[in-house]
């Protein structure tokens, strides 16, 4: 393949007109520019979302069936729960496998800039290290909510017609906006989550391993502590406050929603914290 | 006119260095790899930045550039710490070393988001896509391109905010001929728009031939700072030096460098 490379001298790397400078003094709207270029311009991003949003839709169809088909075979408690919060159940598929999508692409995201040495351009672009690092998860955050309402709204609709013969669940219930709203919360916290973990560990495969061993293996070697003590450190990782989306009324949840978004928090909170210290002090 | 008043007046005319570093020192652990490097670099000129393997070129551009935080002493670009400046890359671009971006990628796709995060016109992005020739692969992903042409992104990357100062690592690593030959002249042609560049290399018959000036360290210490005839000049075998033509002397710069640096390399072959 040849290509020309300007080898005459009268080329001057800038060209003839005015030297180049940039048009305003950069800020935050521009760092998170570049940083949703750098994301949708990635195969995988499209990849797992493609998979997200095929599987969570599928599993949503297969469970609801399932459920519907087979509600005369339920026992009593179960079949109160379905009513109570049938939206919650109806999310629920949704919400496994998106949390996973979004776990894997989060960790990836960070993991491999700094695997492929791409993450010192990022920090010469912007030596203030923290706001690179906000840039970068501000941006990742709002595209992931976007991107699980797309999963949480279609959900809701083909769910809710599956169940309608033994559950109705209206769109105009508070709860029920409440949750699918938080759907895209619980994800974009789920991707803070791996981001932060990414960031630490710096190498993609041993941070997608550590994301999803906290996502979905700890949780059941957590809950087999016998006694309450094993439900609610179980359900104090992150992955517990997928209670968040749903109605509220089921009451056999350790926590309540409200308990739930505050454990969420704390984990993004912290986690990020203690990413972003590790980022500023490290060399890169 | 008094030497104080002369040397007064030639402070007062020689413009701010392009890159300062005072007393910079970095250690890792017990082995201090920069150890109180002074010097300057100026604008309009190409220094050479030599010393064997081990010590500490690289290490001393990433602190120059913010990436590493130096133990003691400072490091100043256009008279500001890097993390003070606004908009960096259109102060400083820097090449630190081949296919640092991430494989799936296209070349117009990693360009475009540094520009958009510097605020830099869309269109620069095609500009410095001509300059290095990869105008035709640019919407190509990055880990298909061969070693010539992931340097020639990189240098791409370095010249996007059209800046005063270009710093360079190893350049020439791995390059085929034109390669070598493309760099030279590049780096020649940004000199001679006034631009600062500051080349690290440890192939001395290149900066022989490309350098104006040269630092010269070894085990982290500043070893010569001199225009390269002068280092020629002074650390070459006298009796060598008187016989070779003037036009050939660029050719003794090798032998120079291994004089004065003998006693600073690592880790050397018996």
């Amino acid at each position: 393949m040849t290509f020309a490379p300007s080898t005459s001298t009268s080329a001057a790397v800038r060209t003839s007109h005015a030297a180049v400078r940039p048009t305003h003094r950069p800020g935050m709207t521009d760092l998170m520019r570049g940083e949703w270029t750098k994301l949708k311009s990635l195969r995988s991003t499209w990849w797992s979302l493609a998979t997200m949003i095929v599987l969570s839709l599928g599993f949503t169809i297969a469970a609801c069936a399932v459920y519907t088909s087979k509600f005369q075979h339920l026992d009593a408690s179960t079949q109160t729960e379905f009513r109570q919060d049938t939206i919650g159940l109806i999310l629920q598929p949704g919400v496994q496998f998106a949390s996973l999508a979004v776990c894997v692409l989060g960790a990836m995201l960070i993991a491999g800039e700094y695997s492929t040495g791409m993450i010192r351009a990022t920090m010469l672009a912007e030596p203030r290290r923290t706001r690179a690092l906000l840039a970068k998860a501000g941006t990742f955050a709002l595209f992931m909510y976007v991107v699980s309402e797309m999963v949480a709204i279609p959900a809701f609709f083909i769910g809710s017609a599956i169940t309608r013969s033994h559950a109705s669940v209206s769109i105009t219930d508070p709860t029920t906006i409440r949750a699918i709203l938080l759907f895209g919360v619980f994800m974009a916290a789920m991707g803070l989550i791996a981001l932060s973990i990414g960031a630490l560990v710096r190498h993609t495969a041993a941070a997608v391993t550590i994301v999803l061993a906290l996502q979905f293996v700890l949780p059941g070697v957590l809950s087999l502590i016998p006694g309450s003590a094993g439900e609610h450190l179980s359900n104090a990782l992150p992955q517990g406050a997928s209670v968040i989306v749903s109605s509220g009324h089921n009451l056999s949840n350790v926590y309540s929603p409200a308990q739930a978004g505050l454990i969420l928090l704390g984990w993004v909170v912290v986690l990020g914290g203690v990413a972003l210290a590790a980022v500023k002090r490290r060399d890169v | 006119m008094t030497e104080n008043a002369a040397n007064l007046t030639h402070h007062h005319t020689e413009p701010a260095p392009a890159i300062e570093a005072h007393g910079l020192t970095k250690s890792y652990g017990r082995k201090t790899v920069v150890d109180g490097l002074t010097f300057q670099v100026h604008a309009g000129r190409v220094t050479g930045f030599l010393g064997p393997n081990g010590a500490g070129k690289s290490t001393t551009m990433r602190l120059l550039l913010g990436l590493e935080r130096s133990d003691s002493g400072t490091a100043l670009i256009n008279g500001k710490p890097y993390a003070a400046l606004t908009a960096p890359l259109s102060h400083v671009g820097a090449l630190l070393e081949a296919k640092a971006f991430h494989k799936g990628r296209s070349a117009r796709n990693h360009l475009l988001a540094l520009a958009q995060s510097q605020a830099l016109p869309v269109s620069r992005v095609d500009e410095v896509l001509d300059v290095v020739g990869l105008h035709d692969v640019a919407k190509n992903r990055a880990g298909g391109y061969s070693l010539g042409m992931a340097q020639r992104l990189g240098i791409a990357a370095a010249l996007l905010g059209d800046p005063r100062i270009v710093l360079l690592d190893e350049p020439v690593n791995g390059l085929d001929p034109e390669g070598v030959f493309w760099i030279r002249n590049l780096m020649k042609r940004l000199a001679a728009e006034g631009r600062a560049v500051l080349v690290s290399s440890h192939l001395m018959n290149e900066m022989a031939v490309t350098a104006d000036h040269l630092l010269v360290i070894g085990r982290g210490r500043l070893l010569a700072d001199c225009t390269t005839a002068e280092f020629i000049e002074r650390h070459t075998d006298p009796a060598v030096y008187a016989a070779t033509p003037a036009v050939a002397r660029p050719a003794l710069l090798e032998e120079a460098f291994m004089r004065l640096t003998a006693g600073a390399v690592e880790y050397s072959a018996r």
